[in-house]
């Protein structure tokens, strides 16, 4: 397409450049003007992290053709502020903490931007309908309403003081955030390589389908097409979480819609897509099945001829298309049933979720001529990456070195290989570097690594005065095509299927099966809020039937220290009773609800990491310091702060003077990777033990230079001197500079962490939750019973975080998760019919704007672990669950119905509204 | 290859015209949110872009003996500016601000909205309410008019013929005392596709209906009028009796249809309900 001269103003820079008249202004901007501080999250005009100003106004630039802006003004993110100075509306992002993965951030930005430009002193009201267009998926706009607050308030200063604090508890800056909000941030589309070309993939049409052939001629013919690869011309392995149940691409036949069949690599993305759309592939159509109970039939299509060939980490009955069981229990329910003076049962449905992460999978590959892989992702698990290649390509960990970029959200989505294989083998066919980012439409409907779709069905005895005597649960998860988190989500859904109660007499079973559907992945608290809507939906049920409170009924069950779990863990600093008490006080529990109004609780329980890693901290010759970790930072801001926060506690030094190094996986230590709530209690504890290894290695150099006993050394404001005698010191940095320059290099302190999982006394695969986290959310809401539309009009979190180490990190975690756990009880729903994904975008997938988040209280508990110094609890994932539970019962409170299925939509709702007319 | 065309930017509506008279498939583009959308997920379908964005003679709003002129291109963010007070403001506002998100707001045209022609495109109930008519132009014929129900003619087709362009809307001004609904029903408060929307204009004399008009948006394949429903409240006064038959008559003109927004029984349940809403609504106003 023949290319046209574009005269526009850029940042106040007059800019002349070629674009096609297909040219959107985003790409101009980031491809021939190279600021890549415009994102692109969707490209439909849904998501605004490609949010321009366009003469003055807050556009999205995937709406705009680039000639569209010929002779026009257009101010990036990169145009605000001056060089080293923030404008006010970036300083009050950064200092209030409304910056988490930051790749809405510019876009959040400009928005604000345009509206102070306008209107300085706007309201609460304006600056929430002013980002309603700009969807957060980390921090559920909270902070983000504070800086907005700040800034209309002129209280930025004061703020300031606050924000350099970087002690333990202190509200310390993440060191990411100018980066961040300046649009510096380099994020793994943001990747641009000489002579790169552009991936795309060959999707199976059918949901379960032999293949007959694959002819790739056409796709090869095609100008600007530089490789094409398929399952039929590459060694492949099988590759999985616990279970190893799938390949790179479908060989002998797809097993679900979009299943990758071939990839093709071209000049331009256009011409790869072209390309793939030119690949023919023959099909014999398979009979399908999708709902998870037909899939339990003996009779049902099998998904996979022989699951049991597959390598399986744990044991489990495997037949048909049962992928994983799993059974646990406690006494005899059939007992307890006898005992109780009432048996309430009930079940419980939750739809397929997306992550949602604003920003889409991408991958990098570039190969050297030895044999090397270089790979630039975005990846919550860079080390993961490198086993997972090696194991589905059969080659050895050590041919990938993996570049983490920039993480725009995670949630778990971004925990296991979407890209890496394909770009990987299309840059070895083709000799270039080659990228491919997934657009929208795609990374909803096929490689979405959704959160499973579940039954729950639970059946509770309870005595007249409120005891639970016996419980039996029922868990039906439906992973789709590939199990690879499958007998996961099941496992971590047994624990939780007694919620946080005393029950003696508990039965469980977990049931995963196979489908024809798009396979499930292991988002967020996986199974969490699917099973803090059904155990505590139940639970409100349970207490109604006798007569009790919702308050009431929990705290007389919740669990207190020494209680045990359905495994055996002995539980300790359990917190449960305080969350409910505090949570529930914020919204006034006590006090009678107007009607067409309710309230209601919903409290849980979750583990706090582990898994291994190693940290070093390592001197510079200036009593500076490296802090060296293979964990990357999916957005929450732990390693920029809390962990800098922890190292800086044990070493005794500012957290200012460390500094965190980014590297990859051939310089940096192997780590497990950021997920499971582990960030704070795991890494930043293991920097923290690093940082004491380090100082003991320091006091005993000045111990020997002040010859004096290392016990007696005291480190202070940067001078190590000998305790009750300030005149027998020496400089941290002198020491520093002489271990580097007279005794040949550094001093490094070293910690490696595995913890033991809690002892339990029944087999299970995961066994126990290691410091456990406790948390209860309470929600007030308003319906309209015409329409059945939910408004919340009070939210209050207590969270059990053991101790904030920032407690604006924490309070953001609780804020975003809220945010996505309403979504998930009012809007949130992947619609799939027969395989086939109906609303793959943020159009029609709908996540929490601006303008729907309640006003929040969060409430910070601290009952300190007794693992770890500080005492720190996980708090990553926990505030996603307890939503789904506490909406569907201020429903039921409002309403008086029996809430069995997400999400509540006004639909929904409506329906239940009709159920409870009849029923009257 | 995919996406190849060519763009034009004219400077005025002869410039425009002109364009559009080209042979070859030729698309105008106002603010593009639509287009853009589709250019993303397929090849446009077009052999010449004609930008719309430049026509200033498409972007007054002005009033004249009586009646209402919007120019095509003005966006949303400017219609929601706009104060004219009255029926008017109520219709045109909580539609501006539950149309889309305010990015799009300020790119998005009436106009383009209007020819877009889907059924549930956010404007199309306030301007049916309104009585509105569309002017079309082109080189060749000139001008002509159509009452906006005529424009519609079924899922996202339009009676603008290639050569023409919408260059503005025109109504009525409605009488001070004229009264007035309107809901939009979506699964989120802010940039949600709606479920259903309606937009009522109703003047009552002596406690009578003299002339109602009552739009329905994303029930059926256009934008539509309850023609019966109007019919019906024709000279009856607002009562019980008389809004539950309206709204079970609207109810039943709705042609909804299942999609995962919601399901078709849903939507004629909210028909009924939101009409008997507004008719309540607007018998209660201003006393």
């Amino acid at each position: 397409m023949k290319k046209q001269a574009l005269n526009f103003t850029v940042n106040k820079q007059q800019e002349s450049i070629q674009v096609t008249p297909r040219t959107r202004l985003l790409d101009a901007l980031r491809l021939d003007l190279g600021l890549i501080g415009t994102k692109e999250g969707c490209g439909t005009g849904d998501c605004g992290s490609c949010t321009v100003l366009l003469d003055g106004n807050a556009v999205n630039s995937c709406m705009v053709l680039a000639l569209q802006a010929e002779g026009r003004d257009v101010t990036t993110i990169e145009g605000l502020g001056e060089p080293g100075i923030l404008d006010p509306v970036q300083q009050a992002m950064v200092r209030s903490g409304g910056i988490q993965c930051g790749f809405c951030t510019p876009g959040m930005v400009l928005s604000l931007k345009g509206l102070f430009d306008g209107n300085p002193n706007p309201s609460e009201e304006d600056v929430r309908i002013a980002v309603s267009s700009n969807l957060c998926r980390c921090t559920g706009y909270t902070k983000i309403f504070d800086a907005a607050q700040a800034l209309s308030e002129g209280s930025l200063q004061a703020q300031a003081a606050d924000g350099n604090d970087d002690a333990i508890g202190a509200r310390m800056v993440r060191t990411d955030a100018v980066e961040k909000v300046t649009g510096g941030a380099v994020y793994a589309e943001d990747i641009q390589l000489p002579r790169m070309i552009y991936g795309a993939l060959v999707r199976s049409t059918h949901a379960h389908a032999r293949i007959l052939s694959v002819d790739t001629t056409g796709a090869l013919k095609l100008p600007g097409v530089k490789a094409v690869v398929t399952g039929r011309d590459i060694d492949m392995g099988y590759y999985g979480y616990e279970l190893h149940d799938q390949r790179v691409f479908a060989l002998e036949k797809a097993r679900y819609l979009g299943e990758p069949i071939a990839a093709v690599a071209a000049v331009t993305a256009d011409i790869a897509r072209e390309a793939a759309s030119l690949v023919k592939v023959e099909y014999e159509e398979l009979p399908a099945v999708f709902d998870p109970e037909e899939a339990m039939s003996p009779d049902a299509p099998l998904v996979h001829d022989e699951p049991n060939a597959y390598q399986f980490d744990w044991e489990s009955e495997r037949k048909g298309n049962l992928c994983y069981r799993l059974e646990v229990g406690e006494g005899d329910v059939a007992q307890g049933f006898a005992e109780a003076d009432e048996v309430v049962e009930g079940t419980y449905h939750t739809p397929e979720a997306h992550a949602g992460a604003i920003e889409p999978h991408s991958a990098t590959a570039m190969a050297d001529p030895g044999g090397r892989i270089t790979i630039w992702t975005t990846t919550q698990k860079p080390f993961a990456v490198r086993s997972y290649l090696a194991r589905a390509l059969e080659r050895k960990i050590s041919s990938f070195k993996v570049i983490p970029t920039h993480i725009g959200g995670g949630f778990g989505g971004k925990l296991y290989p979407v890209l890496e294989p394909y770009v990987v083998l299309l840059a070895e066919r083709s000799g270039l570097p080659v990228q491919m980012t997934l657009s929208r439409d795609e990374e909803m409907a096929t490689a979405a690594l959704l959160r499973h779709p579940s039954k729950v069905t639970i059946k509770t005895g309870v005595r007249k005065d409120g005891a639970l005597v016996a419980q039996q649960v029922r868990m039906l998860f439906n992973t789709g095509a590939y199990g690879p988190y499958g007998p996961n989500t099941a496992a971590l859904g047994s624990l939780m299927a007694g919620g946080p109660y005393r029950i003696p007499n508990l039965d469980i079973t977990g049931l995963v099966t196979y489908s024809n559907n798009v396979p499930k992945g292991s988002i967020r608290c996986p199974s969490g809020p699917q099973m803090a809507f059904a155990v505590e939906t139940h639970m409100e049920k349970v207490a109604r039937a006798v007569g009790m409170d919702g308050l009431a009924f929990r705290l007389k069950n919740a669990w207190d220290n020494g209680d045990t779990t359905c495994t055996g863990q002995v539980l300790e600093a359990v917190s449960i009773k305080e969350c409910l008490k505090k949570a529930a006080a914020a919204v006034d529990w006590d006090e009678t609800c107007p009607p067409g109004t309710g309230k209601g609780l919903a409290c849980n329980w979750w583990v706090s990491g582990t898994w291994g890693t190693q940290t070093l901290l390592e001197t510079n010759e200036d009593a500076t310091f490296r802090l060296i970790s293979g964990c990357v930072d999916m957005g929450t801001g732990g390693m920029t702060s809390s962990v800098l926060q922890m190292a800086a506690a044990g070493l005794g030094v500012p957290a200012e003077s460390i500094q965190l190094v980014r590297g990859d996986t051939d310089t940096l230590p192997w780590d497990h990777g950021h997920g499971g709530s582990r960030m704070t209690f795991t890494i930043a504890r293991s920097a923290y033990e690093a940082a004491q290894d380090l100082k003991q290695q320091l006091l005993e150099e000045a111990a020997g230079q002040l010859e004096a006993a290392v016990d007696d050394m005291v480190l202070e404001n940067g001078r190590i001197f000998v305790r009750g005698d300030r005149s027998n010191s020496v400089a941290l940095a002198q020491i520093c500079y002489n271990r580097h320059k007279k005794h040949g290099g550094p001093m490094i302190g070293v910690s490696s962490i595995l913890d033991d999982a809690p002892p339990t006394t029944k087999p299970h695969p995961i066994g126990a939750f290691p410091a456990p986290s406790f948390c209860a959310h309470a929600v007030e809401l308003s319906v309209d019973d015409d329409t059945g539309e939910i408004a919340v009009t009070r939210y209050a979190a207590a969270h059990d975080v053991g101790k904030a180490i920032n407690p604006t990190g924490c309070e953001g975690q609780i804020e975003g998760g809220v945010a996505m756990g309403l979504g998930l009880a009012m809007m949130e729903e992947l619609r799939e019919v027969n395989g086939k994904v109906l609303n793959p975008s943020f159009a029609d997938y709908l996540l929490v704007s601006a303008e729907d988040m309640p006003p929040m209280q969060t409430i910070l508990v601290e009952q300190p672990a007794v693992e770890g110094p500080m005492g720190v609890k996980g708090v990553g994932e926990p505030p996603i669950a307890p939503p789904t539970g506490a909406v569907a019962n201020a429903l039921a409170d409002a309403l008086d119905v029996d809430v069995q299925r997400l999400p509540l939509t006004p639909e929904q709702v409506s329906t239940l509204i009709a159920t409870r007319t009849h029923g009257q | 290859m995919a996406n190849s065309f060519e763009f034009t930017q004219p400077r005025d509506v002869a410039e425009a015209l002109d364009a559009l008279a080209q042979p070859g498939r030729v698309m105008p583009m106002a603010g593009g949110t639509n287009i853009m959308v589709n250019m993303k997920r397929a090849p446009l379908e077009a052999d010449l872009v004609v930008d719309l964005t430049r026509l200033e003679e498409l972007m007054p709003i002005s009033a004249a003996n009586g009646t209402i002129r919007m120019g095509a291109g003005v966006s949303f963010a400017r219609l929601l500016e706009w104060q004219p007070g009255g029926a008017l403001e109520g219709l045109m506002k909580p539609m501006c601000i539950a149309f889309a998100g305010p990015l799009i707001r300020n790119l998005a045209t009436a106009g383009g909205n209007i020819c877009d022609a889907s059924a549930a495109a956010d404007i199309s109930p306030p301007l049916l309410a309104l009585d509105a008519t569309v002017e079309l132009d082109s080189a060749a014929g000139g001008i002509r008019t159509l009452p906006l129900p005529e424009f519609f003619l079924g899922v996202r087709r339009t009676a603008r013929r290639p050569d023409e362009l919408l260059t503005a809307v025109e109504f009525p001004c409605p009488a001070a005392d004229e009264r007035w609904f309107y809901y939009k029903l979506g699964k989120r408060k802010a940039d949600a596709i709606s479920i259903v929307s309606i937009a009522m204009t109703v003047k009552l004399v002596q406690g009578r209906v003299e002339r109602a008009r009552i739009a329905l948006g994303a029930v059926a394949p256009v934008a539509m009028h309850a023609r019966e429903t109007e019919n019906l409240l024709q000279g009856e006064p607002l009562n019980e009796v008389t809004i539950g038959a309206a709204a079970a008559t609207a109810a039943r003109e709705a042609r909804p249809i299942d999609d995962f927004r919601a399901t078709g029984a849903y939507r004629r349940q909210m028909v009924e309900t939101l009409v008997k809403r507004g008719l309540n609504h607007i018998a209660q106003q201003d006393k």
